[in-house]
C-alpha cells in the first residue's frame, strides 16, 4: 500500500482563551463529530496519532518569549506545536506521505517576539515546525503557504530575512480585515527579497477567483523556488459562512487547493464558523490529503446560483495576480545593498499590537547586510504587559546557514547589550549552533540552553 | 457457586468456583451441537452439586463469531442515508447498497428532509431482490433517528413478517461505517443467535438450575441473556477476554501484566494496566471492517505449539497454519511443540518422535538437535516480542484529545509476563526474560479462560447527549430523544444520565451490581453566536466499575 495520511487531531477540548471567544473547547467539536461519524479515522489510507509536546528549547529556537518561555506558552501551546514536529518527524522518516496537524489553538499572528497573545496565537506552530526541519533534517528550502482569510503576519515576520523560506500568504485585503497587513509589497528584506508573497484579495473571492490565483500565481511561484518542503498554513476562514471573513470559499475549493498544493504537512490555523465551515472544510482537505474522493462533501448551505463572483471582484484578482507575477520575474534584478538603501543594516521600526492583550509593543529591528549570509537580526522590542510591569528586551538572532563573522558578531553584540543599563534581559538565539541564551539583568542571571 | 464457560473452537472449559476456590473444572471436545458440548461441560461440573447452590452462570460463546465467519446467515438488504460527506464507495462495492437521500447533521437537526417518492422505490428494490431481513442505518441517526424511524415503518408496513434493523439501535456511537456493520451483523445473526439463547435456557431447566445465565462481551462485561439476544454482535470475540479476565482474577489485584495465551496456531496478547484490562480504541474488527463493539485490546501473532516449521535454504520458517498435531504427538511435520519437547521443557509427547523432527531440519545444516530446537523456540520467542513492542507502541499513539490526557501520558511497562494456554510453560519464562519481567504461570492456567468467564461483572454504560439550546437531550443506548424538562446545569446533566443508567438496570435485573456508578466522561461546550452564550451542549458517559466478582487463590505462583 502506499504511504498513509497522518493525522493528530487535538481538539483541546478543556482550553479556551475566555468561554465566549471564538478560540474556545466548541471550535472543533462539530469537526469532531463529522470526522467520528463519517469514520474517516478507520479508513487504511488515514493514521491517527497522539500528540506530543514541543519542548521550551524548540520555542526558543524560533521564540524570544518575554520574559521568558513558561510566562507566555500553556501546555495546550506546546502540544499543538509538537503536533506539528511530530508530523513532520514521520514525514521525514517516509512513514506518511503527507500529514494534518488539526490543531488548537492557532499560531500563524505569532511574531518572533512574544509579548502575549495576537490574533488568538501565542506561539507560531508552523515557524516551530520549520526551524525544528531544519534543525533535526538539516531541510534547506521550505515554502509556507498561507490559506487563512487574515495576513500570516507572524509568520511573515519570523521568515521575512530567510531567503530560504518562501512564505506565499492570499488573504483578504488588509484594508478589510484584521491585522491590516499584507500587501503586495512586503516582499521580504533586503536579503530575502520575493521570499515573502502577498496576494491582498478584495472580499467575495469566490473557488474560481481562488483557483485562478492558485494556477496562475502560486503554483508556478513554487515550481520556481522547488521546496524541499511544503507547509500549509491551513486558514478555513476564507469559507463564504465564516464570522470574520467575507469570503466566498467552500469545502470543495479547499479540497482542490489541498489537491494542487500537495503540502507535505498542513498545520490548521483559524476557521471560526465552527458549524457549518469547519467540520466540512477540514473533511474535504483530510480526504483531498489521503487521495480519497471528497466530491460529497457540500455543505448543507451551499447553493450554487449565490456563488457568482461580480466581474469587479474578478478583475481586481487579475489586476494583484499581474502585479506578483511582475515581481517574481523581475526578483533577481535587485541587489540587497541597493534594497538596503546602501547601508550595512537594514532597519525598521515596528509598532505591533496585541489585539487580545491590548498590548502595544515598540520594536526596531536591525538586520545585517551581509555577503557571506542573510546576516543576522537584533531587535530592540519595548512593552507595557498586563500585569503593569514594563520589559525592554534585546534578542539577537543567527540564523540558520550564518557565516562566521556574522556569528562572531552576532555574540559580540550579546555581550555588548549585557552591559547596556536600558535592557532588562537579553536574548541570543544561535540557530547555526542550536544554543539559547537569557541574560536577565536583575540579579545579574544567565542561562543557556542547546538543542 | 459461580459457573463459567468458554466454548472455544476445539475445547469447552467450565468452571466452577466458590468465593475464592476452584471447586471443579471440565474440559470437554466442542462439538458441532454447542448444546452438547455445554451440557457435558455442566454435568462434568455438577456432580454431586445441587443445582441450587449455583447463583450465576457465564458462557463465553464463538457462535456468532463462527456465523460471521463461516458466513452462514441470511442475506440482508442495507438501506443507507449518507447525507454530505465521504462517498462511501468502498462500502457499495462490498455490500448491496441503496441510497436514500435525507440528512441529519451532528447536533440531530434535519439538513435535508426524507424523500417520500423514494420509499416506493426502496420497497421495489428489497423485493426484486428477494431480500426479507433490512438494515437501515442514517448518518448521525443517534442524534435523531427519525429518518431511520420513518423507513423501517415504510418497509415494516408493507411487510410486517420482515426483520428490520436500525441503526440507532444496533450502535450508539458516532461512525456511520461501524454502524453499518453492527446493524447488518445484528439483522443477520439475531434468529439463529435466538435458538442458541432458547437451547440454553432448556439446558439450565433441564438441570433444575434457576441461576441468571450471562454472556461475556468482548470488553469483558457481561450481558443477561436476554438482553444479549437485543445485541447479539456483542459476543463476538469474547474468548480473548475471558483469559484476559481470567488473568486479572489469578494475579494480584492492581498489577500491570501481559497476558499471553498461546494456542496450536495463534497467541494472543492482552494487557491488564494496573488491574485493569486495556480496551481497543476502534473497536472489534470483522474481516477488514470495523464494529462498533467494544473489545479489548487483544493482538494475534499466527504462531503457537503446532505452527509448522520448514527449513528454507539455510533458515527456519514458521508457518501460520496447522498441519495437524506436533510430530512428537503423531503429526507430519515439526513444530514448536517439538523443540520444546528436546530442549526438556515440556513433556508432552515421543521424545524420540522430537529428537526425529529437529533432525529432519537440521541434518542438511549439519547442525545438532538442541541447537535447531533452540532456534525454533528464538524465533518463536521474536515474533511474539516484535509484537509486544509493536502492541505498546500503538498504546502510545492512542489518540488525546485534552491538554491533561496528554501531560498525564507515561510510558507502562508491564510488571509480569503471565502465560496461560497450552504454549505457556514452554515460552512464557524466556518472554519475560527478553521484556525483564517476572515470568507468572497461575494455577488453573489450562481454564484460565472459564475463570475469566465466571468472574467477569456486568456492565452497563449510559451515553447522554443534551443540548440546552435546542432543549432536547438523547440517550444513545436506549435510542431515547426526548425534551428537556426545563434548565439543565452540568450537576443535573450528571444526575439525569446516572438516572437512566440505573432505569437501564432495572430492566435487566441487574439493580443489585450497580452500588457504585462512574463519570467516564463530562463535557460541557458553549453554544456561542455572536459572543453570546445561547446554550449548552453536555456529552455525559457513565457507567458501572468495571471489574471482576473474585480473585482466586493467592493470585498466582511466582517461578524461580
Amino acid at each position: 500500500m502506499s504511504k498513509k495520511t497522518g493525522v493528530i487531531f487535538f481538539p483541546a477540548f478543556d482550553w479556551a482563551i475566555s468561554p465566549t471567544h471564538p478560540e474556545r473547547e466548541e471550535r472543533l467539536l462539530y469537526t469532531r463529530d463529522q470526522m467520528f461519524e463519517e469514520g474517516i479515522l478507520d479508513l487504511p489510507e488515514i493514521q491517527q496519532y497522539a500528540p506530543r509536546m514541543a519542548s521550551k528549547h524548540d520555542i526558543a529556537r524560533v521564540h524570544f518569549c518575554v520574559p521568558n518561555v513558561e510566562e507566555q506558552v500553556l501546555d495546550a501551546h506546546r502540544i499543538a506545536a509538537g503536533a506539528a514536529i511530530d508530523l513532520g518527524d514521520r514525514v521525514m522518516a517516509g512513514e506518511i506521505a503527507n500529514g494534518f496537524a488539526l490543531v488548537r489553538p492557532p499560531g500563524h499572528h505569532a511574531m518572533r517576539v512574544v509579548h502575549g497573545n495576537r490574533g488568538f496565537c501565542n506561539i507560531n506552530n508552523e515557524a516551530v515546525l520549520v526551524e525544528y526541519l531544519r534543525k533535526t533534517y538539516g531541510v534547506k528550502k521550505i515554502a509556507i503557504v498561507d490559506t487563512d482569510v487574515h495576513h500570516g503576519d507572524g509568520t511573515q515576520d519570523i521568515f521575512y530575512h530567510d531567503p530560504d523560506v518562501l512564505f506565499i500568504s492570499f488573504h483578504q485585503d488588509g484594508r478589510t480585515i484584521y491585522p491590516g497587513t499584507g500587501f503586495t509589497y512586503e516582499l521580504g528584506g533586503p536579503g530575502a527579497y520575493a521570499s515573502t508573497i502577498n496576494i491582498p484579495l478584495p472580499p467575495g473571492v469566490t473557488d474560481s477567483g481562488l483557483h485562478y490565483v492558485m494556477d496562475h500565481l502560486i503554483l508556478p511561484i513554487l515550481k520556481d523556488f522547488q521546496p524541499d518542503f511544503v507547509v500549509n498554513s491551513a486558514g478555513q476562514d476564507n469559507h463564504f459562512t465564516d464570522p470574520l471573513g467575507r469570503m466566498k470559499i467552500t469545502a470543495q475549493g479547499y479540497a482542490r487547493l489541498t489537491e494542487k498544493l500537495k503540502p507535505n504537512l498542513a498545520v490548521l490555523e483559524g476557521g471560526y464558523a465552527i458549524e457549518t465551515a469547519l467540520p466540512y472544510v477540514n473533511l474535504a482537505i483530510l480526504l483531498a490529503l489521503a487521495g480519497k474522493d471528497y466530491t460529497s462533501v457540500v455543505e448543507p448551505e451551499y447553493n450554487p446560483a449565490k456563488f457568482k463572483e461580480s466581474p469587479k471582484v474578478t478583475s481586481e484578482i487579475g489586476r494583484v495576480v499581474e502585479e506578483l507575477q511582475e515581481i517574481w520575474a523581475k526578483r533577481h534584478q535587485f541587489d540587497k545593498y541597493t534594497l538596503a538603501k546602501g547601508t550595512g543594516f537594514y532597519q525598521r521600526t515596528k509598532p505591533i499590537f496585541y489585539d487580545t492583550h491590548y498590548i502595544e509593543e515598540k520594536q526596531i529591528e536591525k538586520v545585517r547586510v551581509c555577503d557571506q549570509c542573510s546576516g543576522f537580526i537584533s531587535l530592540d522590542s519595548q512593552a507595557y504587559h498586563p500585569n503593569g510591569k514594563h520589559y525592554r528586551i534585546c534578542a539577537i538572532s543567527i540564523p540558520f546557514q550564518s557565516c562566521k563573522s556574522c556569528q562572531a558578531e552576532a555574540w559580540e553584540s550579546y555581550e555588548q547589550a549585557k552591559g547596556d543599563p536600558h535592557f532588562d534581559y537579553i536574548y541570543l538565539q544561535d540557530k547555526s549552533t542550536d544554543t539559547f541564551m537569557i541574560y536577565q539583568r536583575l540579579g545579574n542571571r544567565e542561562i543557556r540552553s542547546d538543542g | 457457586m459461580l459457573i463459567g464457560i468458554d466454548v472455544g473452537g476445539t475445547c469447552t472449559d467450565a468452571v466452577l468456583l466458590d468465593g475464592g476456590a476452584v471447586c471443579a473444572t471440565a474440559k470437554v471436545e466442542t462439538q458441532d451441537d454447542l448444546l452438547i458440548s455445554l451440557g457435558d461441560a455442566l454435568d462434568n461440573l455438577l456432580k454431586g452439586i445441587p443445582s441450587h447452590k449455583i447463583e450465576r452462570v457465564v458462557f463465553s460463546t464463538t457462535l456468532v463469531t463462527n456465523l460471521i465467519a463461516e458466513k452462514k446467515y441470511d442475506p440482508v438488504g442495507v438501506v443507507i442515508m449518507p447525507g454530505p460527506g465521504r462517498t462511501f464507495s468502498d462500502l457499495r462495492d462490498q455490500d448491496d447498497v441503496f441510497c436514500l437521500n435525507g440528512a441529519i447533521d451532528y447536533r440531530g437537526r434535519e439538513i435535508i428532509p426524507l424523500q417520500p417518492s423514494q420509499m416506493e422505490e426502496v420497497l421495489a428494490w428489497l423485493e426484486a431482490k428477494g431480500y426479507n431481513k433490512v438494515a437501515v442505518i442514517g448518518k448521525f441517526s443517534t442524534r435523531n433517528n427519525s429518518h431511520e424511524v420513518k423507513v423501517a415503518d415504510f418497509i415494516n408496513k408493507h411487510h410486517p413478517d420482515w426483520q428490520v434493523e436500525m441503526g440507532h439501535r444496533a450502535g450508539g456511537k458516532l461512525n456511520f461505517p461501524r454502524r453499518i456493520a453492527n446493524t447488518v451483523l445484528t439483522c443477520a445473526t439475531r434468529q439463529k443467535y435466538r435458538y442458541f439463547t432458547k437451547a440454553v435456557r432448556d439446558a439450565m431447566a433441564r438441570r433444575n438450575i434457576t441461576a441468571t445465565v450471562f454472556i461475556l462481551k468482548a470488553d469483558g462485561g457481561t450481558l443477561p441473556l436476554s438482553a444479549s439476544e437485543e445485541v447479539p454482535v456483542e459476543t463476538i470475540f469474547s474468548g480473548p477476554a475471558a483469559s484476559t479476565l481470567g488473568v486479572q482474577a489469578l494475579t494480584p489485584p492492581g498489577e500491570t501484566s501481559l497476558v499471553v495465551d498461546i494456542g496450536g496456531t495463534t497467541t494472543d496478547l492482552a494487557l491488564v494496566l494496573s488491574g485493569n484490562p486495556l480496551l481497543a480504541s476502534k473497536g472489534a474488527k470483522i474481516g477488514e471492517r470495523y464494529t462498533q463493539v467494544r473489545a479489548l485490546a487483544v493482538h494475534s501473532v499466527p504462531v503457537g505449539g503446532d505452527s509448522v516449521v520448514e527449513r528454507v535454504g539455510k533458515e527456519f520458517i514458521i508457518y501460520s497454519e496447522r498441519m495437524g498435531p506436533a510430530y512428537c504427538l503423531g503429526g507430519p511435520m515439526p513444530t514448536p511443540t517439538d523443540a520444546l519437547r528436546v530442549m526438556g521443557i515440556s513433556q508432552i509427547g515421543d521424545e524420540d518422535r522430537a529428537h526425529e523432527a529437529m533432525t529432519i531440519l537440521g541434518a542438511p545444516l549439519g547442525m545438532g538437535v538442541r541447537e535447531v530446537a533452540q532456534a525454533i523456540v528464538n524465533l518463536v520467542i521474536d515474533m511474539v516480542v516484535v509484537e509486544i513492542e509493536r502492541m505498546y507502541m500503538e498504546w502510545e499513539q492512542e489518540p488525546a484529545y485534552r491538554v491533561w490526557e496528554v501531560i498525564q501520558k507515561c510510558k507502562v511497562r508491564p510488571q509480569n509476563v503471565v502465560g496461560v494456554g497450552g504454549g505457556a510453560a514452554g515460552f512464557v519464562p524466556q518472554i519475560a526474560a527478553r521484556l525483564g519481567c517476572t515470568p507468572i504461570l497461575p494455577p488453573h492456567a489450562p481454564v484460565a479462560n472459564a475463570i475469566g468467564a465466571a468472574v467477569a461483572r456486568p456492565t452497563l454504560q449510559v451515553n447522554l447527549m443534551a443540548d440546552t439550546e435546542r432543549q432536547i437531550y438523547i440517550v444513545e443506548e436506549e435510542g431515547y430523544q426526548g425534551q428537556l424538562a426545563g434548565k439543565l446545569d452540568e450537576l443535573s446533566a450528571v444526575e439525569l444520565t446516572k438516572s437512566w443508567l440505573l432505569k437501564r438496570a432495572e430492566k435487566m435485573n441487574l439493580r443489585s451490581y450497580v452500588d457504585e456508578i462512574e463519570i467516564i466522561n463530562q463535557d460541557v461546550f458553549n453554544v456561542v453566536r455572536d459572543w453570546q452564550t445561547t446554550g449548552r451542549l453536555f456529552h455525559i458517559s457513565v457507567q458501572t466499575p468495571r471489574g471482576i466478582l473474585a480473585h482466586i487463590g493467592t493470585g498466582g505462583r511466582f517461578l524461580p
